[in-house]
This record gives C-alpha cells, structure tokens and sequence, in this order.
C-alpha cells in the first residue's frame, strides 16, 4: 500500500514538474572573471554583461546556473573534459573552434566600426570613407581590414599612438575605426561628441561553445530556444544597454 | 602619477583574506604527502633496492624535469581525455596531487642529500652492534637527517606556497586567483596585487620564524 503510494507520488512528480526536474539539472557555466565589463569581480560579487545574460537564460530554461571561474586558459580544458557545460567569455566562432565544438546561436556581434564626430551625416557606412581621412591604431588589425578595402587607395590612412577618438572629436580627421564594442563603451564613458556610423564591417559573431555529444547538443537547443525568447521580449538588449549604452546583441 | 588608492585597499583585505586559508589548505596537505612521499623515495635510492630504484629514478626525472603548469594541465585536463573516469577529480583534488608529485621529486633530492651526508662511520659502528636496516635508518640516520634537511625542506614549503597560485588554471578560485579577478574589476593592479603580495610575504615570514625555532630544537645535542 505505501510503495503504491511512493511510486505514484514518483510517477506524478516527473510527469507534473519539469521544471522541478530542471532546476535539479544544473548549469555549469565557465568564464574568465577578468573581462572588464562582461566578467569581473567587485568585492567577492561576480559582475558582469556575460553574468547577467547567464542569469536570464537560467531563468527562461528554468536551470539553476553554476558559475565556474577559471583562468582563460583553463575554460577549454574544462569544457572538454566535460567539468562545466558552456563558456561565457566572448568566445568568437571560429572555424578551428567549430571542429571541436557545436556553438548556440550567436548572442553578441562585433566588429570593425566607423566612428564619426556627432552630427557627421557625410559618412554613414564604411563605403562613406572614399576620400576622408580615417584614424587608425598603430599596428591594429583596423588598418589591415581598411586597407584590403578595394577603394583603400582612395583612403587617407592615418596611424595613432593614442587619442584617435580625441582627434576625431576635434574633426582633424573624419573618423576612426575600432572594434565596435570598445568604440562603444568609448562614447559611453567619454565626453566626447561621437556617434557610430553604420552597422559593423567584418562582422565577428560570439556565441556559447558546448561539447558535441547527446547531452551537449540537447543543451545548445534548450540555451537556442530561451536566447530567442530574451531577444524577442527585449531582455538581451535591455541588459547590453545596461553595460554598453548600445544593443551589441543584434547584428 | 595618481595616489594610491588606500581606501579600495582596505576594502580589499577582508575579501582576500577570505582565500588565504584555501591556499594555505592547499600548500600544507601537499606538503605533508609530499614529506611522507619524499622520504620513501629517498630511502629507495639510497638503499638501491631494485626495480623501485629505477622506477623512482624515471619518476624525479619526469617530475623534476618538466613544469608544473604542464603537469597540472597534463593531470587535469589531458589525462580525463584517456580516461573519463578522471573528471571525478576536483580542481582541488587535482591541485593538491600535481603539487605533491611536482614537490616530492625534489624534496626526495634534498632528503637524499641529508641522508648520504650522515658519515659512514655511524652507519657501521650501528651495525656493529647488531641494528638492523631499519632501526638504523629510524634511529641512527634520519633523526641526523632531518636537522640537515630541514632548512632546505622549509624552502620547498615556501615555494610551494606560491606555487599554489597556478590553481586558478585549474579553475580554483585561491588567493591570486580572487585578486586577478578584483583587479579586472576594478582596474588598480597595484593595489590589488600589493595586497596579495604582502599576504604571501606575512604567511613565509611567518614560516620563517617557525624554522628558527626548528633549527634550534633540532640543534641541541650539538650546542654546548
């Protein structure tokens, strides 16, 4: 009579409750803590872009997750041997990185950027930079990409030690080109009359790299369907705004 | 130049220190395995007894002879690929193995040393008088041994110490580790890291007052 009982109550509660069974189901996430703003620590609290994405996704799939700090050259490893189930550090897909492991969708997009003084209307793309002057920083992978454009004859290169967004504020050069999320945060923290011109050329996606077994895949979906769902009710960009001042979430 | 920042200091202290005892648990389990490894290595090589002479002869060298951040990753992280079995293993576990094997190998040089530098003569008159092998290592040589071996022993615990700051690799969130971390936050390296160095330094200097007093125990059959 009781063991009716008990194997009932079983039956009902893993028929009733995935959530329940969910929240049994832990994910372990790896990140670097030393990331500026996406990881890092203030006071013994893990802060953060990545935690706080990390957090709504647990959320949405109804997982409990588990940060794992480690230092960068330890995330892999501890990917790979299967001790944490994803990493959260900014990981850019790579085609070598794509051998080893299946990625979510992409949930953060970077790239290189024009920056412009505030209320430049004569440069809105990268194709805009035809005979304008562009700053650059020295030895940056910027001036590479600048000059395998197939008008790069057309543009003025000029290379900085530092203060390209000073200079380009001042408007003695049109603009500067810099990684998107870091000409970002620029605007954002500096008193400097700038504004992002156009989408980001040479996109690079980030994205959670998971192992390419049954139970990696599984979670790559469940981490798909709720990356969807925080982007289409707003939370993706609400929380980049927070950090960024921008939505880096869409392309 | 900026002046340092004496109040984010402050707040700082209470927060590493809440990691200190992680790394001295760390440093102090791994000494007392690697003494008690050490001294069964030795012992192997200087009796030459066969085969386990050989095998301990590979693994110094093997140990000795390569780093311990390679060891680390190659027990951690390399051996789970064989073997999945190993991920059971914890960051800690691991730690704690890869500084006793790593240590070990040379704290059985350094005990090696004190025990071939107990003059023969001793070693004969003990088994003039009928000790056996091992009465004469428990209580002839080793008690002779350990006043030699100490300082250098108390050099590998100092290095092991600071050794433990590689844990963070292995995803152990020890004293360097929690301070790389502050530091990303906050971006004042130098207060940080001086915070953690000072730590570092108080706990060996602390250390280093224990082996005075060792030193002086163990030196009262020769003062006169």
């Amino acid at each position: 009579m009781k063991f009716w009982l008990i194997n009932t109550l079983m039956v009902l509660s893993l028929i009733v409750s995935p959530q329940l069974l969910a929240q049994e189901n832990p994910m372990k996430v790896g990140m670097s803590g030393q990331y500026f703003p996406f990881t890092f620590v203030e006071q013994d609290e893990l802060k953060g872009f990545e935690v706080d994405i990390m957090n709504a996704l647990g959320k949405e799939m109804g997982r409990e997750i588990i940060f794992q700090t480690a230092n960068f050259s330890g995330l892999f490893g501890l990917l790979g041997t299967g001790r944490i189930d994803t990493v959260a550090n900014q990981i850019t897909i790579t085609e070598e990185r794509q051998q080893a492991y299946i990625f979510s969708e992409p949930y953060v997009y970077d790239g290189a950027q024009v920056v412009v003084k505030q209320g430049n209307t004569e440069v809105q793309s990268v194709e805009d930079l035809k005979g304008k002057t562009v700053a650059v920083n020295l030895g940056s992978n910027f001036e590479t990409l600048l000059r395998e454009l197939p008008y790069a004859d057309q543009i003025n290169i000029k290379t900085y030690e530092s203060n390209i967004e000073r200079d380009t504020a001042l408007g003695r050069v049109d603009a500067f080109v810099m990684d998107r999320i870091s000409a970002s945060q620029i605007i954002k923290d500096k008193p400097l009359p700038l504004a992002l011109a156009g989408k980001a050329f040479s996109q690079i996606t980030n994205a959670y790299p998971f192992q390419d077994t049954e139970t990696g895949r599984a979670l790559r979906d469940e981490v798909n369907q709720a990356l969807r769902t925080l982007r289409e009710n707003g939370t993706l960009a609400s929380i980049s705004e927070k950090w960024f001042g921008t939505d880096i979430t869409q392309p | 130049m900026d002046v340092l920042n004496v109040e984010y200091m402050l707040g700082l202290v209470p927060v590493l220190l809440g990691y200190l005892p992680l790394t001295l648990q760390l440093a102090g389990v791994a000494m007392v395995m690697a003494l008690i490894l050490a001294c069964v290595f030795a012992v192997v090589r200087v009796l030459g007894i066969p085969v386990l002479n050989q095998l301990t002869i590979v693994f110094i060298s093997f140990f000795r002879g390569t780093p311990l951040l390679v060891q680390l990753f190659l027990f951690y992280y390399g051996l789970p690929q064989l073997f999945s079995v190993l991920t059971v293993i914890d960051g800690v576990t691991a730690t704690i193995m890869g500084l006793t094997l790593h240590f070990s190998a040379y704290m059985a040089e350094s005990i090696r040393a004190a025990i071939i530098g107990v003059d023969r003569s001793q070693t004969e008159a003990a088994l003039s008088i009928g000790m056996t092998n091992s009465q004469l290592m428990r209580r002839i040589i080793l008690p002779q041994a350990t006043r030699v071996a100490l300082p250098t022993l108390m050099n590998y615990f100092i290095d092991m110490i600071k050794a433990t700051s590689l844990a963070f690799t292995l995803g152990v969130t020890e004293l360097m580790g929690a301070t790389q971390k502050e530091a990303s936050g906050s971006f004042l390296y130098f207060e940080a890291f001086i915070v953690a160095a000072v730590m570092y330094w108080i706990v060996v200097e602390i250390l280093s007052q224990l082996q005075k007093y060792l030193e002086i125990r163990l030196n009262k059959a020769y003062s006169r």
